[in-house]
C-alpha cells in the first residue's frame, strides 16, 4: 500500500442539467492516484454527463453547477473549468467508431499523443512503441499502419489503450472503454490496465453499462440511475449482498459458475443431422478425419458454440444453414439434404430460420417497427394485414414493445429496442431454428437480464431449436444445454454444458470459462 | 452512450418552411396558370394590342413587344404552356428515372450492370444535348417526352445507387439469410425510398424537365406560335431586350420562379444541373 | 489503390466503348436506306462500327467536309470555353462551397444560393450580357453575326470584353455544381463520429479540420469533377448560341437541326468521353487524396 497517496480528483455536488431535464444531481466523490471508480447504470444514468464535465466537452445547453478539485489544487466551479490542473486523458471504446476510417491508425493515434505532449510526431510516435511493448498481446507499432477498418476490436482496444498510456495521464478517463469485447479479451485488457495503473499511479475512472469489464476491474463502484446516486461501495461486497432492488436487478445478470442451466425441455426428433462435415474457412486446408464434425440436433434443444472470433463458429452456422458450400460431409436439415437442393430451395428452407443477433444493423433501418415484425408473415405466407395485426401485438406485448409507436422507423430505435424488436420477429415467424448470435453485446445489465428472459421465453413458448454463437460462457449457461467449445476452426471440447463446466478438459475450454464465470467449479 | 445521430436537427424547421413554401409558390403558380383566361385581357399571340415596344405603365403592366404583344397576357400565357408541357414530362422522368432506378438494381445481377452500363453512359452526356438529339430524330411534338427522357437518366443513377448501397448493407445480408426474397426487397426500397420521396422526387424532376424544356425552346426546338412557352419567348426577345428590358425581363422571372418553387419544394439540399 | 485505378480505368475504356457503338448508331443513321427496316440498319450501324476500326469516321452531310476536320475546326473554342470555365468555376464554387459548407452561414444563406442558381444559363447569359451592356458600356454583345473564334487569352480590350461574357457564364454554371458537391461532403462528413471523438481525446478542432476534414472535402469535391465538367458542357452549347461562337456545341445544335447526324454523333461521342474521362481522373485523384493509407 502506497503511504504517499495523492489526490487526483474531488468532486463535490456536482449537478449538470438540460433545459428542465437535470441530467446529474449533486454527485460527489472523490478519487485519489491509483485508485479506481466504477459508474455503473444504463444509458440515461448521467454517468455520460459527468464525463464530459471532467473531460471538458460540456455541449451548450448544459447547466453546470458544484466545484471540482484537480490534483492538490484549489476548489473550482464545475461551470467555468477550462483547464483541470491535471492531465486527464479520455479513452473511447471502438464501438464509438472514434478514429477516421480514411487514415491509419498510427498516425492519428501519433498525432492525438504529439498534441498532448507538444511534441513532434516521431517523438509520439516512439512513446506509442514503448507503451504499446509495455501491453502484452498489444499488436506491434507497425501492424497499426492500416486503416481502422483493417483490424479488428481487439487491436483497436490495444492501441487506443496503448495511446491512452503513452500521454502519461493522471486521472484516465474510460468511456465504455471495452464494451462489447469478449471475456478473454477484456480479462487480458483489464490486467494490462491494472499492471500499469499500479505502474504509473494514475486514477482511473471507467463508465460501464454491462458487467463484465466491471467484474474484471472489481474496486469502488457508483450505481447511478436517472442522475442519482443509488448506492456505493466495493465491488465484491455489492455482488454479494446488496441494498437497493435496481442494484440487485444489475447484478443479476453476472452469471455465477453455480446459476442454475436451462432445464431440458421435451425435444422431438432430430432437426438437423450432420455427419463428416468439413466446414472449412474460405481457403482453408482440409480436416483431418477425426477432426470433421457430426452431430445432431434435435427439436427444442439448444447447442452453444463457444469460442472467440474467428474460431470457425459462424463458418459453421453458414454452411449448417446452407449460406455456403461445404466441400465434404451431409447435412440434413428439416429431413432434407442440403446438398441436392438449389440456391432457391435452400432460401427457402431458410424462411423457418431466425436471427437474433447482437448487431444493430441487422435490422433494415428504413422499415418501421410494425413492419419489421409483420414481414416474415406478410412475405412468405402472404397474409393479410388484418390476420397479421393480431399476431404482431401478441408478440410486440410478450417483448415489452407494444407501448411503442408502431410507424417508428427502426433507426429511431435504441439497441435494446432493436434486439428485443428482433425477438419479436422471431416470434412471429414461428421458426424451427433460431440462430442466436451474441445476443447480449453492447447493452446495459439491466437489458441484458431482460433480454436472457425473453430468449428463455422464445424458446418455451415457441419451441425452438436453439443455435448459439458466443464467446461468453456466461450467455451460454443461461440459454444452453449442449455446447461445442472451438478453437482454430476446431472443435475441441463438446458435450453437456453441465459438465463441461463442472470438469473441462482442454485448455482452451478452460479459458473461455475462467475468463467469463470467474473461477471454475473445480 | 456518446453518440446520438437520431436527435431531430434544429435545422429540420427551417427545411420545413422551405419546403412548406415551395410547395404553396407551386399551387399558386398551378392557380395562376389555370385561371389565366381570366386573368389575361387578351388571348395568346394577340399581336398589335399597343404601342410597340412600350415601356412597363398603367395600361400596360408589363409592357409590350416588339410586335405589339401585351407583356403580362403573354407571360401568363406562356407560364401555362410551359407548365403543361412540364407536367408529362415530369411524369416521364419519374418513371423512366427514379422509379425504374430501384427496379433494375434488383434485377438478376448481369442485367442489372448492363442497364446501369447503358444509362451510365447516356448520363454522361448533357441532358440538354440529349432532349436536342431526341427532338431531332423525331419531332418538335416530342419536345415534352424528350425533355423527360433526357432528365431520367441522371435519376435512374442515382436511385440505382441508393438501391445498391442497401443492397450491400448487412441487414439485407441477414434478410437474405432469413430467405426474403428479391421481390420483397425489391418492395421494401419501393415502399420506403420511392414513396416516402415521391413527392419530392417528383419536384425535383419538374426543375429539372422545366430547365430542358424551356432551354430547348430557347434554342428553337419546340413550341411554335400561338403556343408560344416561356423559353420561345425570351428567345424572340433576344434582339430587342437590350433596349427594351422588360421584354425578356418578365418571362425570365416566370420561368425562375416556377424552378425555384419546385427545387424549394424538393428540398433544402437540392440543385440541379442546368 | 492501384486496384481501385486499374478497376476504374476499366469502367472507362467499357464506357468509351458503348458511347462509340452508340455513336455508330447515330452515324449509321446517315447511311442511305438506314431507316428502311431493321436489317438495313443493323447493316448501316456495322459498317459504321467498321468504318470507325479503319478510323473512317464518315463525312459531314452539309459541308462535306470529314468528321474530324470539321470537329478540329470547332472543337478548341469549346474545349478553351471549358477549360476556363472550369477555373473559373473552381475559384467560385469552391469558397462558395466552403463558406456555405457547414454551420449558420449555410442556413442563411441557402435560399439566396437557390434563387441564384434557379436561373437557367440562357437567363443568366442573356442577364450578364444586358449588365455589361447597360452597367459598363460595352458594345452590344449579343447577336451581331457569328464570330469566328474567340479568343481566350486576350491582349487588348475589345478582346477581353468578348471572352470574358462567355468564360463567366459556363464558368457559373461550373461554380453552382461545384458548390452544391462541397456542400453535399461537407454536410455528410460533419455528421461522422470521429469529429466528436478526436476531439475528446485531445486534438484541437484546428488539428482535425486540418488533417482530415478540408482532404475528405476536397477528394469529395473530385470526384464530382464529372458532374461539373457535364454542367460546364451544357452551358457551353448554350452560351455558343447565345453570344454567336461557332464552337462544337454550337455544331451540334445546328446539325441535329440539319439532320447531319455523322458530325452530331461524332460531338456527342466527343462530350462523352470528356464527361467520363474527368470523372475518372477526379475519382482517382480523391482515392489518392482521401485514402492515403499509410500515408499520414
Amino acid at each position: 500500500m502506497n503511504d504517499t497517496v495523492k489526490p487526483v480528483l474531488a468532486v463535490r455536488d456536482l449537478s449538470v442539467a438540460r433545459g428542465d431535464h437535470t441530467e446529474l444531481d449533486k454527485l460527489s466523490f472523490s478519487l485519489n492516484g491509483g485508485e479506481t471508480l466504477l459508474l455503473l447504470g444504463d444509458d440515461r444514468s448521467g454517468a455520460d454527463a459527468l464525463l464530459r464535465v471532467l473531460g471538458g466537452f460540456t455541449r451548450r445547453g448544459d447547466d453546470v453547477s458544484g466545484t471540482i478539485r484537480a490534483g492538490t489544487g484549489d476548489e473550482m466551479p464545475a461551470a467555468r473549468r477550462t483547464n483541470l490542473g491535471i492531465r486527464a486523458v479520455y479513452l473511447p471504446g471502438p464501438a464509438a467508431a472514434p478514429l477516421n476510417p480514411h487514415a491509419s491508425v498510427l498516425s492519428q493515434l501519433e498525432r492525438v499523443v504529439a498534441r498532448r505532449h507538444g511534441s513532434p510526431r516521431a517523438s509520439a510516435r516512439e512513446e506509442l512503441r514503448i507503451a504499446l511493448e509495455r501491453l502484452p498481446g498489444a499488436p506491434s507499432l507497425e501492424a497499426l499502419g492500416q486503416k481502422p477498418g483493417a483490424l479488428d476490436a481487439i487491436a483497436l482496444t490495444w492501441a487506443l489503450l496503448a495511446a491512452a498510456l503513452a500521454q502519461a495521464p493522471e486521472l484516465l478517463i474510460a468511456d465504455h472503454a471495452f464494451a462489447g469485447l469478449s471475456p478473454t479479451t477484456i480479462k487480458a485488457v483489464v490486467a494490462a490496465l491494472t499492471a500499469e495503473q499500479a505502474r504509473s499511479g494514475f486514477a482511473l475512472l471507467y463508465s460501464a453499462r454491462g458487467l463484465q469489464t466491471a467484474a474484471n476491474i472489481r474496486g469502488r463502484v457508483i450505481v447511478l440511475r436517472h442522475g442519482r446516486v443509488i448506492e456505493e461501495g466495493d465491488f465484491d461486497k455489492l455482488a454479494r449482498g446488496q441494498a437497493h432492488a435496481y442494484t440487485r436487478t444489475l447484478f443479476k445478470a453476472l452469471p455465477r459458475p453455480g446459476d442454475a442451466l436451462p432445464a431440458r425441455s421435451m425435444r422431438g426428433e432430430p432437426l438437423l443431422q450432420v455427419h463428416g462435415l468439413d466446414a472449412r474457412a474460405p481457403g482453408g486446408k482440409a480436416m483431418r478425419q477425426r477432426d470433421r464434425l457430426s452431430f445432431e440436433l434435435r427439436r427444442g434443444a439448444s447447442l452453444a458454440l463457444i469460442g472467440e472470433e474467428g474460431s470457425g463458429r459462424r463458418t459453421l452456422v453458414r454452411a449448417l444453414i446452407g449460406l455456403e458450400r461445404f466441400t465434404e460431409g451431409r447435412v440434413v436439415l428439416d429431413q432434407v439434404d442440403m446438398s441436392i437442393l438449389s440456391a432457391a430451395m435452400t432460401a427457402r428452407l431458410r424462411r423457418r430460420i431466425a436471427f437474433v443477433t447482437g448487431q444493430d444493423d441487422a435490422l433494415d433501418p428504413r422499415m418501421t417497427l410494425w413492419d419489421t415484425v409483420d414481414e416474415p408473415l406478410r412475405a412468405h405466407l402472404g397474409l393479410s394485414r388484418e390476420l397479421v395485426s393480431g399476431h404482431r401485438e401478441t408478440a410486440l406485448k410478450r417483448v415489452g414493445l407494444a407501448s411503442h409507436n408502431g410507424k417508428t422507423p427502426v433507426a429511431l430505435l435504441s439497441p435494446f429496442d432493436k434486439r428485443r424488436l428482433q425477438v419479436a420477429r422471431a416470434i412471429v415467424s414461428a421458426p424451427f431454428l433460431a440462430v442466436i448470435d451474441e445476443p447480449l453485446r453492447g447493452l446495459d445489465a439491466f437489458s441484458q437480464s431482460i433480454m436472457k428472459e425473453l430468449l428463455d421465453d422464445l424458446r418455451k413458448q415457441e419451441g425452438p431449436a436453439f443455435l448459439i454463437v458466443t464467446a461468453d460462457v456466461g450467455v451460454a449457461q443461461a440459454l444452453a444445454e449442449d455446447a461445442f467449445f472451438f478453437k482454430a476452426g476446431k472443435v475441441v471440447e463438446r458435450g453437456p454444458l453441465r459438465e463441461i463446466l463442472k470438469n473441462p478438459k482442454d485448455e482452451e475450454t478452460r479459458r473461455l470459462i475462467e475468463a467469463a464465470l470467474g473461477e471454475t467449479l473445480l | 452512450m456518446t453518440m446520438t445521430a437520431t436527435a431531430p436537427r434544429p435545422a429540420a424547421s427551417l427545411e420545413t418552411v422551405l419546403r412548406t413554401a415551395g410547395w404553396v409558390g407551386l399551387g399558386l403558380i398551378a392557380v395562376a396558370v389555370s385561371l389565366s383566361d381570366f386573368l389575361t385581357s387578351v388571348p395568346a399571340d394577340a399581336t398589335n394590342i399597343g404601342p410597340l415596344l412600350a415601356a412597363p405603365s398603367e395600361s400596360f403592366r408589363f409592357g409590350t413587344d416588339v410586335l405589339g404583344r401585351d407583356m403580362l397576357s403573354e407571360t401568363l400565357h406562356g407560364l401555362g404552356v410551359t407548365v403543361r408541357a412540364a407536367l408529362p414530362a415530369t411524369l416521364i422522368a419519374l418513371a423512366t428515372g427514379a422509379l425504374a432506378g430501384f427496379v433494375a438494381a434488383r434485377l438478376p445481377r448481369p442485367l442489372a450492370l448492363a442497364l446501369r452500363g447503358i444509362i451510365g453512359i447516356l448520363s454522361a452526356v448533357p441532358a440538354l444535348l440529349l432532349a436536342i438529339l431526341i427532338i431531332g430524330l423525331t419531332s418538335r411534338g416530342w419536345a415534352s417526352i424528350a425533355a423527360g427522357l433526357a432528365a431520367a437518366p441522371f435519376a435512374f443513377v442515382r436511385a440505382f445507387e441508393q438501391a445498391e448501397t442497401q443492397e450491400r448493407a448487412r441487414h439485407s445480408e441477414y434478410a437474405r439469410a432469413a430467405g426474403i426474397s428479391a421481390m420483397t426487397l425489391l418492395r421494401r426500397d419501393l415502399v420506403y425510398e420511392f414513396t416516402d420521396t415521391v413527392l419530392s422526387s417528383a419536384a425535383r424532376a419538374l426543375a429539372a424537365v422545366t430547365i430542358i424544356l424551356s432551354t430547348v425552346s430557347f434554342l428553337g426546338f419546340a413550341a411554335e406560335p400561338p403556343h408560344r412557352d416561356l423559353g420561345l419567348m425570351i428567345a424572340a426577345s433576344k434582339g430587342a431586350f437590350l433596349q427594351a428590358w422588360w421584354t425578356a425581363a418578365f418571362p425570365a422571372v416566370a420561368l425562375m420562379l416556377l424552378i425555384l418553387f419546385a427545387r424549394l419544394a424538393a428540398g433544402l439540399n437540392e440543385g440541379e444541373r442546368a | 489503390m492501384f486496384r481501385f485505378v486499374l478497376r476504374e480505368a476499366g469502367r472507362l475504356a467499357l464506357g468509351l466503348l458503348g458511347a462509340l457503338l452508340m455513336a455508330a448508331a447515330m452515324g449509321a443513321l446517315a447511311a442511305p436506306h438506314a431507316g428502311t427496316s431493321i436489317t438495313a440498319f443493323l447493316a448501316a450501324w456495322g459498317e459504321a462500327v467498321v468504318g470507325f476500326v479503319r478510323l473512317d469516321f464518315g463525312h459531314s452531310a452539309i459541308s462535306g467536309a470529314s468528321v474530324p476536320a470539321e470537329l478540329g475546326a470547332h472543337l478548341p473554342l469549346t474545349m478553351g470555353l471549358v477549360a476556363e470555365g472550369l477555373v473559373v468555376a473552381l475559384l467560385v464554387g469552391v469558397p462558395v462551397g466552403f463558406l456555405l459548407g457547414a454551420g449558420p452561414a449555410r442556413r442563411a444563406a441557402s435560399p439566396f444560393v437557390q434563387l441564384v442558381s434557379a436561373a437557367p444559363t440562357f437567363v443568366a447569359a442573356l442577364a450578364l450580357a444586358y449588365a455589361a451592356f447597360r452597367g459598363l458600356g460595352w458594345a452590344v454583345p449579343v447577336g451581331a453575326g457569328v464570330k469566328s473564334g474567340l479568343v481566350l487569352w486576350p491582349h487588348n480590350r475589345t478582346e477581353i470584353q468578348a471572352a470574358l461574357l462567355p468564360v463567366l457564364t459556363v464558368g457559373l454554371a461550373g461554380a453552382g455544381a461545384a458548390q452544391l458537391a462541397l456542400r453535399r461532403v461537407a454536410s455528410q462528413t460533419a455528421r461522422e463520429p470521429w469529429r466528436v471523438e478526436l476531439r475528446r481525446m485531445g486534438l484541437t478542432a484546428l488539428d482535425v479540420e486540418r488533417a482530415y476534414v478540408i482532404p475528405a472535402v476536397l477528394a469529395g469535391l473530385l470526384a464530382c469533377l464529372g458532374e461539373v465538367v457535364l454542367a460546364l458542357l451544357s452551358a457551353a452549347a448554350v452560351t455558343e448560341w447565345v453570344f454567336n461562337y461557332a464552337g462544337a456545341a454550337d455544331l451540334f445544335v445546328k446539325s441535329v437541326a440539319l439532320r447531319d447526324w455523322s458530325i452530331a454523333a461524332a460531338i456527342l461521342f466527343v462530350f462523352a468521353g470528356l464527361t467520363m474521362t474527368a470523372h475518372f481522373v477526379g475519382v482517382s485523384i480523391a482515392r489518392a487524396v482521401a485514402d492515403p493509407g499509410t500515408r499520414p
